[in-house]
């Protein structure tokens, strides 16, 4: 008689039949818990393109009346989180603060629609007493909430006052160290009492990508935790809402309001686009593959090389620029960042030596495949910047000198753009501007020198001597090493920029390397590198004030190497002058034309220095497919910047309209 | 009963329990030791969206981010709390999605990833056993050759690369798979039949190419071991008896080949728990490969924790069940 119950056989038997089912249960993909935020409920709709956009997108949403844009955060999760208030929500940029949240005030990136400066939720501009100790913010009557409810004062002052006396917002921190005390003395008025005079507290508010947005009073002051609320669905105050999303966080739609005339956004125009989808389509040659067949009409990036084949085979793709160098130049600037502290790159010689090796050409043709817009100085080239520093500093680039042997030496190059340009003629043709204008206005207005020599004779100035390898060596004879740090190949353009000044360096005789990291920017803040090819210049684009990220280049905000760069001093660079010109600019009002002449006095006093080495504009590759959609923001109309998970990127909704 | 118990049982489980522990152990201690912390990701994000921030406010951003995700104390006291927390089943909030509960991100992940790679793993498993074994038996079949060379041929490329041809081939220039993603834009997943279709027409192609890769490995290992089992005296009797090849393949030689396959699958079945990283990103496919690059490029310990508590339990059990049933597929193997 057996000793167990069940036979061997018997016992495989039931055990596959019960691993089956099991495996067929957990076989079975997710769902989700909840309906549908907003709109109906929805099913799975197979679409096929025809070529009229006939095709659902879902039931109702017709193709050709949906904008789709990349979403550069790739997949959203958690996809239902939408408390854009608190560290850590990765849907931002899902449309969320491009189309349902808004903020006070807005700066254009480029033109603007109506100028740079807009008054969005804002009835006017701040207003700041004699020495910018309070704030007063006029709010427009007749905005809505996309529930009925009006937005009015006690909406602003629940955003700023919620977060400040709260810990874990993401402006705790700076209202809790600018504001005194608030008050609300009417439905549409609040005035901030400032701690300090403080002449650029209304950054905070201002979106330049982002700021604070407005939080719906109604509906957060009703939450046990109104940090941990997802604020699913999101009440909006912007002209869209939310009408559907996926629950992994792979897309969002939302849908134009009926009221949006009640909204800061219709003041300006009717929004054209009824429905506008944000996805996330994967690597570069995706996005490329997706709009080739009209599948993808906003892509955010993408490769230099994915935007020549769009160039070559998508008639109806365009760029911020017509022809090459199509992109969009963001207001940001990718520089070489030393370490002021370390030896050798304490030395002002050293870093003009090293700018001096640096051919500008190899690096905009390794990074960008020439389609760079450089920048010799330490603002970057873009929106109203060639008008506010560029244009006037023209003539004083020129002559400007540095010494170099005990000499006088000019080292910039104007022709820098032209040669960029012809070498991007041999492998691109015709797509390749000709006409010397239209290259200085997409390629920049010139760089420094490509000069050898001069660089040889600044480190012998300095004290640097040559080994007998052939490689520079500290004054004490000591080895000297500069190993460069950059982003890896989750930036395939900065990490070949990184590569080729490295490579122009060793030819030099720098004994340095490339080191590619997945987050050099944790490192760079720590000081623990020689230097980086990443960025601390970031300006409004728009507006010229520079106190944007001069604010915490200040030696009070000075940390040494091995503690946290206060803010976007990386570089450790201290400077009394500069710190003279910070002062003077946090002294003036925001719009004060003197502020300009500060900033130009920044970049003469940077050129002297060198703490950084401009290279370029941070240029976007940003494409349009102009099939079910035309009345994107251009060089030619650039009344908005087109990357689509900017903030600003609400206006092209009142530009943009369907083809039909 | 009692002896097996006592002396093959509870010393397995004790075996298993300190795998288990040592493992989370040394999952704890790694994410501390990078260069980076989730504050500062978190505080590095905050800086790098552009938007005007106070320098000063930075330091307290970062001491009350520091405080809110229970990473003040000290690494042992961290520690204490942690084991605390998991053996009440409760992996904490991920910190590079505060408070999302790392257990609702691992939720929501991991159905995709065992949807996908359990049938692809056990696909491929029984395709390379079974053509495995008939190579070995049918030396001379020109078809069996021909799959074995291609299995050949295939093993050696990166996955990545047989993922990124089929993919352009059979979703670009011969588009009959979908291109991306486990179901188009626009589709919300549902127990549907229309949505499970849908499912089965997107999930096709990574599978086709996990199987691909996959089923070589265990082609190479049933051939090698039914190769020496076809010599057996046993099976060269059985021949001399007249009893049918199916039965002498299927009976006498793969059935005494399996045990080391199966403990192969076993441990198979425990890794898919981390999920497969590159064909996620070259299919856009949801799951634990996808959640795991990102838990660790934003050095978000608690996530890191969570995927990895997930995996070394996985694998851990599967080893620990394997042994626990080979008398059930080998009646040979006893206990005692």
């Amino acid at each position: 008689m057996s000793n167990y119950p069940k036979t061997r056989r018997e016992f495989l038997k039931q055990a596959a039949m019960f691993v089956a089912g099991a495996t067929l249960a957990s076989c079975a993909p997710a769902t989700t818990t909840q309906a549908p935020p907003q709109g109906e409920a929805t099913q799975p709709a197979a679409a096929q393109p025809s070529g009229a956009g006939d095709e659902e997108i879902q039931p109702g949403v017709l193709r050709r009346e949906c904008l789709i844009l990349e979403d550069p955060t790739g997949t959203a999760t958690p996809a239902d989180d939408f408390n854009r208030w608190r560290p850590g929500t990765r849907t931002y940029s899902t449309g969320l603060q491009q189309l349902a949240l808004d903020a006070l005030w807005y700066i254009d990136p480029d033109a603007g629609v109506n100028g740079v400066w807009d008054n969005a939720v804002a009835a006017e501009k701040p207003i700041y007493n004699e020495d910018f100790t309070t704030m007063t913010v006029k709010l427009r009557q007749g905005l809505y909430w996309s529930d009925g409810v009006e937005f009015t004062a006690e909406d602003l002052y629940y955003t700023v006052d919620v977060q400040m006396k709260n810990d874990g917002w993401s402006y705790t921190g700076q209202f809790r160290g600018n504001i005194e005390s608030m008050e609300m003395p009417d439905k549409y008025t609040v005035v901030f009492h400032l701690k300090a005079p403080n002449s650029r507290f209304h950054s905070f508010f201002t979106v330049r990508w982002g700021a604070c947005f407005m939080m719906p009073k109604h509906v957060f002051e009703k939450q046990e935790d109104p940090l941990a609320y997802k604020f699913n669905p999101p009440v909006s105050l912007g002209a869209y809402t939310l009408k559907d999303f996926d629950p992994n966080g792979n897309w969002f739609l939302w849908q134009r309001r009926d009221d949006w005339q009640r909204t800061s956004l219709g003041l300006l125009g009717e929004p054209k686009v009824k429905y506008a989808m944000y996805i996330a389509p994967g690597p570069s040659d995706k996005r490329v593959i997706a709009q080739m067949e009209h599948k993808l009409d906003v892509i955010h990036d993408i490769t230099p090389e994915g935007r020549i084949t769009l160039a070559q085979k998508s008639p109806s793709s365009i760029g911020w620029f017509k022809s090459f160098p199509w992109a969009h130049p963001d207001p940001t600037l990718p520089a070489v960042i030393y370490n002021n502290e370390k030896p050798g790159l304490d030395k002002r010689e050293v870093r003009w030596a090293l700018t001096l090796a640096i051919d500008i050409v190899r690096v905009a043709m390794a990074s960008y495949k020439g389609a760079a817009t450089i920048s010799a100085i330490h603002v970057p080239p873009t929106g109203m910047y060639p008008k506010y520093y560029f244009e006037p500093l023209e003539d004083w680039l020129k002559n400007f000198t540095i010494k170099v042997g005990g000499q006088d030496y000019k080292p910039f190059d104007p022709d820098a753009c032209n040669r960029i340009a012809e070498e991007a003629r041999k492998t691109l043709g015709d797509l390749v501007p000709t006409d010397p204008a239209e290259i200085r206005k997409s390629l920049g207005a010139g760089w420094w020198k490509y000069d050898l020599k001069a660089a040889e004779q600044l480190m012998l100035d300095a004290g640097m001597k040559r080994g007998s390898d052939g490689k520079w060596k500290l004054p004490d004879g000591s080895d000297w090493k500069v190993p460069m740090m950059s982003m890896n190949q989750s930036n395939p353009t900065m990490n070949r920029c990184a590569s080729m000044v490295a490579e122009c360096w060793s030819e030099f005789g720098v004994d340095t390397m490339l080191d590619a990291r997945d987050n050099p920017w944790d490192i760079m803040s720590l000081g623990e590198y020689s230097a980086n090819l990443a960025w601390t210049i970031e300006t409004w684009g728009g507006h010229p004030d520079l106190f944007f990220f001069l604010s915490s280049w200040h030696s009070k905000f000075y940390q040494p190497s091995g503690t946290r760069a206060s803010g976007s001093n990386s570089m450790r660079w201290k400077n009394p002058e500069l710190d003279r010109i910070i002062e003077s600019i946090q002294k003036l009002d925001f719009d004060d034309p003197k502020g300009i002449e500060l900033g130009q006095e920044f970049i003469k006093l940077a050129a002297q220095e060198m703490p950084i080495t401009p290279l370029m504009a941070y240029n976007v590759f940003t494409v349009c497919d102009t099939t079910y959609f035309t009345g994107y923001p251009t060089a030619e109309d650039p009344y908005t910047d087109p990357v689509p998970n900017w903030a600003n990127t609400k206006y092209m909704f009142i530009k943009i309209k369907p083809k039909a | 009963m009692r002896k097996f118990l006592l002396h093959y049982l509870l010393p397995r489980i004790a075996q298993y329990l300190t795998v288990i522990f040592i493992g989370i152990t040394v999952t704890f201690i790694i994410p501390r030791l990078s260069p980076t912390d989730p504050v500062e990701a978190q505080v590095s994000m905050i800086l790098s969206s552009g938007s005007a921030v106070d320098p000063e406010a930075i330091e307290h951003m970062r001491q009350a981010l520091t405080e809110m995700y229970g990473l003040s104390g000290s690494p042992l006291e961290q520690y204490i709390a942690f084991w605390g927390r998991l053996l009440r089943g409760d992996l904490g909030p991920s910190l590079s999605t505060f408070p999302t509960p790392v257990t609702r991100l691992i939720g929501q992940a991991l159905p995709w990833t065992l949807g996908l790679m359990l049938t692809a793993v056990i696909l491929s498993w029984i395709i390379g056993n079974v053509l495995g074994a008939l190579a070995s038996y049918y030396p001379k079949s020109k078809l069996i050759y021909a799959i074995d060379l291609m299995s050949q041929a295939v093993r050696p490329i990166p996955y990545y690369v047989v993922a990124l041809v089929l993919l352009v081939v059979f979703a670009y220039l011969i588009p009959i798979f979908p291109f991306s993603g486990a179901y188009p834009v626009g589709t919300r997943p549902s127990l549907t039949p229309s949505f499970v279709l849908i499912y089965l027409k997107h999930s096709a192609l990574p599978a086709l190419t996990l199987i691909l890769v996959g089923f070589g490995g265990w082609f190479i290992g049933m051939k090698s071991l039914t190769s020496n089992i076809i010599s057996e005296d046993y099976v060269v009797y059985a021949e001399t008896t007249g009893i049918k090849e199916r039965k002498i393949l299927t009976q006498y030689v793969m059935r005494n080949a399996m045990l080391p396959q199966i403990t192969g699958l076993g441990l198979s079945l425990g890794t898919v728990f981390s999920g497969a990283l590159i064909m996620e990103v070259v299919f856009q496919y949801p799951g634990m490969g996808m959640l795991t690059l990102q838990a660790i490029f934003r050095n978000d310990y608690s996530l890191i924790m969570g995927i990895a508590i997930y995996s070394i339990i996985g694998v851990a059990t599967s080893v620990f069940l394997m042994d626990l049933i080979y008398p059930l597929f080998d009646p040979r193997v006893r206990y005692q």
